[in-house]
């Protein structure tokens, strides 16, 4: 096939179209505003609904900590260990909040007309950041199995030492094990697909995916 | 200008370029389905965006930009709405007698076919360049420099074109 063979192919086609009744102005205008309400249910579905899941959580990890909330004043610091407890998955909640609502900011604040590397570099990284979150919620996993430590327990019982106390700490190491290893680079790694397998994370994989993809083709 | 103006100019200067967005969705989408929900999708945000558009840039820069990040992310979206309201003829359809030949439309569409194969951005840059776009502007749309766009082009052409002559033999 010569060099120049595939462009031929290509402008011969251009050309066939630029000769074909491409387009109607009047019907065009009528259909714009069909296109605009079509868009508008089409928008839950497509671009946005990264942030509108997005959404979702934030109102949800509200909730979550208003919940939380009504706990630790209820409990009015009687049990430390409980309202401690609380507090910390209320914290560690609240932090994912801020990150979720830091990302629906920067999903508004996307521009398609930027080059496609960025924009598409900025849509995969918010998607793939859903990881990082994870990460974050991870550490509040000890705080669950220490709300309903007392000191009488730890005094007269020794089920505790024996059982409640290393628990807590196997679940300390497991899971800032996790906040150091759920990351980009281990995408590849057996444990991470494991984990990551459910269908409800491919859309992050494939992001991942896309972002190793970028780089490379940034690189050549 | 005031808005409306300025999207009525938009209007027009789509309706110029209806032909690019037809190429690009051929190029990302398998189905006719799936080729009008993408047009139908691009038209809007170019449209809706029209108001952020510079008039002082070249038109056809900023609509490559804008319907291929559009193109390029609805084809990595795995769900898809179908919500689509079907093109009329007048809208797309290419009339039977303005193509040269019955060949023109089979080389093209293989030539699609093979360009659907590729991964989305080697896709954009491709049909940038088919569409005689320079270096320095395909640069500036796909965001890399021009010594990589140059490479890019002449691995991605070769490979084609070897793709071309396994299918014609």
């Amino acid at each position: 096939m010569e060099d120049t063979k595939l462009e031929e192919i290509w402008k011969a086609y251009s050309r066939a179209m630029a000769d074909a009744k491409v387009l109607n102005r009047q019907s065009w205008s009528v259909n714009i505003k069909t296109f605009e309400y079509l868009q508008m249910h089409k928008a839950k579905s497509k671009l946005k609904s990264l942030g509108n899941f997005k959404k979702w959580a934030v109102l949800l990890g509200i909730l979550w900590v208003l919940l939380l909330g009504t706990f630790v004043y209820g409990n009015d610091f009687r049990n430390m260990y409980f309202s401690i407890s609380v507090m910390m998955i209320m914290i560690f909640t609240i932090i994912a909040i801020a990150v979720y609502i830091k990302h629906i900011v920067l999903i508004n604040q996307i521009n398609l007309s930027e080059s496609i590397i960025e924009v598409q570099e900025k849509l995969a990284e918010l998607q793939a950041s859903t990881i990082n979150i994870v990460r974050i919620l991870w550490l509040q996993m000890p705080f669950y199995s220490t709300f309903f430590w007392s000191s009488q327990w730890m005094a007269r019982d020794i089920k505790f030492w024996l059982i409640s106390f290393p628990v807590t700490l196997l679940l300390i190491a497991l899971t800032t094990w996790l906040y150091m290893n759920i990351s980009y680079r281990n995408v590849d790694k057996r444990w991470f697909r494991i984990l990551f397998g459910g269908i409800e994370w491919v859309p992050v994989i494939n992001a991942i995916d896309y972002l190793k993809e970028i780089e490379d083709f940034k690189n050549g | 200008m005031d808005t409306r103006t300025e999207q009525n100019d938009i209007l027009n200067l789509i309706s110029a370029n209806m032909g690019i967005i037809k190429k690009i969705c051929y190029s990302f989408c398998f189905t006719e389905t799936d080729r009008e929900d993408l047009a139908q999708e691009i038209i809007f945000v170019l449209w809706k965006g029209s108001t952020k558009y510079n008039f002082d840039f070249k038109f056809s820069t900023w609509m490559y930009k804008v319907a291929l990040n559009v193109a390029i992310s609805h084809y990595r979206n795995a769900k898809r709405s179908r919500a689509t309201i079907p093109f009329t003829k007048t809208h797309l359809e290419i009339a039977d007698q303005s193509l040269d030949s019955p060949d023109t439309e089979v080389n093209f569409n293989l030539l699609q076919r093979h360009i659907s194969t590729l991964k989305e951005l080697d896709k954009a840059l491709i049909i940038l360049y088919f569409e005689e776009k320079s270096y320095k502007e395909i640069a500036e749309i796909i965001g890399i420099s021009e010594t990589n766009v140059a490479t890019k082009v002449s691995r991605i052409k070769e490979r084609l074109k070897q793709n071309m002559l396994n299918t014609i033999k």
